[in-house]
């Protein structure tokens, strides 16, 4: 029933000397959710930026949703249906919590760009809407008219899982989504993405946290040193050698 | 409302003006100021990209004004919409290019830009600019043949200052204004919210061209006269001095900055003589250093202090952007 909405095709890229990624292939698909672990330096991070138009593969094509993402700029991505989720929660600091949700609800509204300088925003009850209730999605509709920096690093996640859920992307890229969290932010973050993803929106999670990637995921891909290693569900990964040689073996918690 | 309180203050100059020391014609050249000023803020203020080439669009707007005077028509309508047209393609260049870099290299990058049109000016084109000199020898600025001066270009300026201000505003509270909010905030965020970040600097850009293209105009129809001074680094210098004096991003703030620096200028400077310079150093470093907000946040601060002593103690008005 469902068909791949991401193609990732003998991707590599290479840093100088450095091999990143190497003759990747992968497939996501459609209202899944994937998850890529792997050591550090494995390449899971450079795979998310690939996705994203960040960086341009030396080799290789990457398919989303029938089209083509090469020599496409991250905001035409973005407005493809790939929204991002950084490793450090990437928000607008210095503006209200409403005006974080208000810019991506204009933006899918807009387009990437719209000279709408004169526009009242207050009379764009749509665009209000979609942003407050994409607050109250995350539990944040309590705060709308703080500033963010405010905020805990976990509400800031949340803010920021807000600012892509406005966007309703198509496929959802968080790139360690519970880093750097305390245990009770990373549950409620966990709980988060479990509501989240009964809506089919497809999701590509980077987690270092084992417990996280067996609860989540329908599927996983293990990289180490640029290239795919294993890949399957959660009990085919668990239990195969490789993957314990080169990534549970050497790491246990 | 404050739009309001603006064009009073404004359109009321020259009454209150001469009675705290300003003389004739000070009043309009401020609010000459306060037009580029505004405009910078729309750049500065809300992208947070520090421009010191914009005295080149002061400057190159003054000369096109100025050359269409002398060689096309004393009608000031024709030598401004010029005036604006050719600055506005400049512009959209000189944007294109210093935009690919951010922070010190984009500051740079102007002022380097500035620096070729000053010399532009007095080299090859000194033909035209009448180098050294300054362009001299303009007309009596006309507008439908009447000559058209000293009150007129006040209540033209004071008019001009009022609408600048008002459009400044209306942006500062559009969705436009939020993103341009949003790329001093965080750019990678709203590339990532798929917005095309290239496309709204360089819109900022423009705009605070356009204004500087306007005050540039304006100033050779208030004064028949285009100095060199106009495009030198100094210029663009004295207008970020003047936006940090009075609190960049408030838009208001840097038109009270504007009046100040031409007021301690041409009038404080009698009292203090040679010393006047180091006096205004000594004021601006006080404010970076113990009121980055400039006068306005010093505004509220005293707001809040006199608040907090009358009321209950309570009084956390929360200062806006
Ligand atoms: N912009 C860059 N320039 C040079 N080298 C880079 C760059 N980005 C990543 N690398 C290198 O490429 C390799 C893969 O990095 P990447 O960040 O993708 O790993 P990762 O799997 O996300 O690791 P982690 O779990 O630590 O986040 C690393 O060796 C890293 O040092
Ligand atoms: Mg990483």
């Amino acid at each position: 029933m469902t068909k791949p909405i991401l193609d990732v095709s003998r991707v590599s890229k290479s840093f100088g000397g450095l091999r990143a990624l190497q003759d990747v292939n992968l497939q996501v698909m459609e209202g899944s959710i994937h998850s890529l672990i792997g050591p550090n330096g494995a390449g899971k991070s450079t795979l998310l930026n690939v996705m994203t138009g960040l960086l341009q593969p030396d080799e290789g094509t990457i398919t989303f949703d029938g089209r083509t993402l090469q020599n496409v700029t991250p905001h035409e991505i973005n407005q493809y249906g790939i929204a991002k989720v950084f490793q450090t929660p990437a928000i607008f600091p210095e503006m209200t919590l409403l005006e974080n949700t208000l810019i991506p609800a204009f933006a899918r509204r807009d387009g990437s760009f719209r000279a709408n300088l004169f526009e009242t925003p207050e009379h764009a009850h749509e665009v209000y809407e979609q942003a407050e209730e994409a607050l109250a999605e995350v539990g944040l509709q309590d705060h709308m008219k703080q500033e963010a920096r405010y905020l805990s690093r976990g509400d800031k996640r949340r803010l920021e899982l807000a600012i892509c859920l406005v966007q309703k992307p198509k496929l959802l890229l968080l790139d360690e989504p519970t880093a750097g969290m305390a245990r009770h932010e990373t549950e409620s973050t966990i709980q988060l993405l479990k509501q989240i993803s009964s809506k089919g929106m497809t999701k590509v999670i980077v987690e270092h946290d084992m417990s996280v990637v067996f609860s989540l995921s329908d599927r996983i891909t293990v990289l180490a040193q640029g290239q795919i290693i294993a890949e399957g569900g959660p009990d085919e990964v668990r239990g195969n050698p490789k993957v314990i040689e080169a990534y549970l073996g050497e790491e246990q918690e | 409302m404050p739009v309001i309180v603006f064009a009073v203050i404004a359109l009321t100059m020259p009454f209150w003006f001469p009675l705290v020391g300003g003389y004739a014609g000070l009043d309009t050249k401020i609010l000459i100021w306060a037009i580029f000023a505004i405009g910078f803020d729309i750049l500065l203020g809300f992208t947070g990209y520090l421009s010191f080439g914009h005295a080149a669009f002061f400057g190159v707007s003054a000369y096109v004004t100025g050359l269409m005077l002398l060689h096309y028509s004393a009608n000031i309508i024709p030598a401004m919409i010029a005036s604006v047209i050719v600055t506005t393609i400049i512009a959209v260049m000189v944007g294109f290019l210093t935009l690919r870099r951010s922070g010190i290299y984009f500051s740079i990058l102007t002022l380097a830009f500035g620096e070729m049109f000053y010399a532009a000016a007095l080299s090859i084109f000194s033909d035209w600019t009448g180098g050294d000199n300054g362009l001299t020898g303009l007309p009596t600025p006309e507008l439908f043949s009447m000559p058209f001066k000293e009150n007129n270009v006040f209540y033209l300026v004071a008019v001009l200052a009022i609408i600048g201000y008002y459009i400044a505003r209306r942006i500062g509270n559009s969705p436009f204004g939020m993103m341009l909010r949003a790329v001093k905030s965080n750019q990678t965020r709203l590339e990532f919210t798929g917005l095309d970040v290239k496309k709204y600097k360089l819109s900022a850009f423009v705009i605070s061209a356009i204004y500087a293209s306007v005050a540039g105009s304006l100033m050779v129809i208030y004064e028949p006269y285009v100095a060199t001074e106009f495009v030198h680094w100094s210029t663009s210098g004295k207008l970020v001095i003047m936006s940090v004096l009075g609190g960049v991003g408030t838009l208001f703030g840097p038109m009270i900055g504007a009046a100040f620096m031409l007021y301690f200028e041409n009038v404080i400077s009698a009292f203090l003589q040679e010393q006047w310079l180091l006096v205004l150093g000594l004021v601006f470093m006080f404010i970076v250093i113990f009121l980055p907000g400039g006068f306005v946040e010093g505004a509220q601060r005293l707001k809040r202090a006199i608040a907090g002593k009358a009321g209950d103690g309570n009084a956390s008005k929360g200062a806006s952007e």
